[in-house]
């Protein structure tokens, strides 16, 4: 287990990285969005809002290109990736089944990102966005506090 | 110099533990091959019939193969290759 893993007990969130995520969330409505969370010792410290190349009420999929320009990004800050965040349009705050089965490498349990918070914003209520987080891994979902600044 | 191999958490058990390996191939199939060689169990987790699995993302020198050549995109000594999982879920 590396350290950031240990560390992983809580996401800290300033309150405009919040914001930016809710705006990309609000934006792509009726359509999931998507987007990582670059930071150390899980505190967010960059929000990368992502393309959803396969854009519907139920599913999202990072651009491929983005994806990987992003990550290299987050390293060259010298950051880690920390969260992974997408919205539910009409259903909680909670990993569907095609989450936990995404968070996995294919016909696997091992985690494809084992440090990183899954922040699922729901917006059943886009009055009251909810925003939670997790960890998938060990073939089970855990509650991991989102701590807002 | 030899195509140098970024290997994702995920699949570092196969190597190891190892972030990064090393390896000579002439195009992206041949590489899992001899991944599948040096690493048991490689080419299930990259391949399926012959072609890389959905959601699997392979990168040569930062450019994604399936706007390449895919699975036949040439690679010469000194090229770096990257496997990145896809981000993908919903409901």
């Amino acid at each position: 287990m590396t350290r950031d893993e240990e560390r992983a007990v809580a996401l800290t969130i300033a309150r405009h990285d919040l914001t930016t995520i809710l705006d990309h969330c609000s934006a792509a409505y009726p359509n999931e969005a998507c987007g990582i969370l670059g930071g150390t010792n899980g505190r967010v410290g960059k929000v990368y809002p992502m393309r959803n190349v396969r854009p519907s009420p139920v599913s999202y999929e990072m651009d491929a290109a983005e994806q990987f320009r992003v990550m290299k990004d987050i390293r060259q800050a010298g950051l880690v990736l920390v969260g992974i965040f997408h919205s539910h349009i009409s259903s909680p705050a909670y990993p569907s089944s095609v989450d936990v089965e995404q968070a996995y490498w294919p016909g696997t349990l091992f985690p494809n990102y084992p440090e990183a918070v899954y922040v699922i914003l729901s917006l059943r209520d886009q009055g009251q966005p909810v925003i939670k987080g997790y960890l998938i891994r060990d073939g089970a979902v855990s509650d991991v506090p989102v701590n807002v600044e | 110099m030899p195509i140098k191999v970024r290997i994702p958490t995920p699949l570092q058990k196969l190597t190891n533990g190892k972030p990064e390996v090393e390896c000579s191939a002439k195009n992206v199939a041949e590489m899992v091959d001899v991944l599948e060689k040096d690493y048991p169990g490689m080419k299930d987790r990259l391949s399926e019939g012959g072609k890389v699995r959905r959601f699997i993302n392979i990168y040569v020198n930062d450019e994604d193969i399936r706007f390449m050549n895919k699975e036949d995109t040439a690679l010469k000594d000194g090229d770096s290759i990257s496997i990145v999982p896809a981000i993908a879920g919903g409901r």
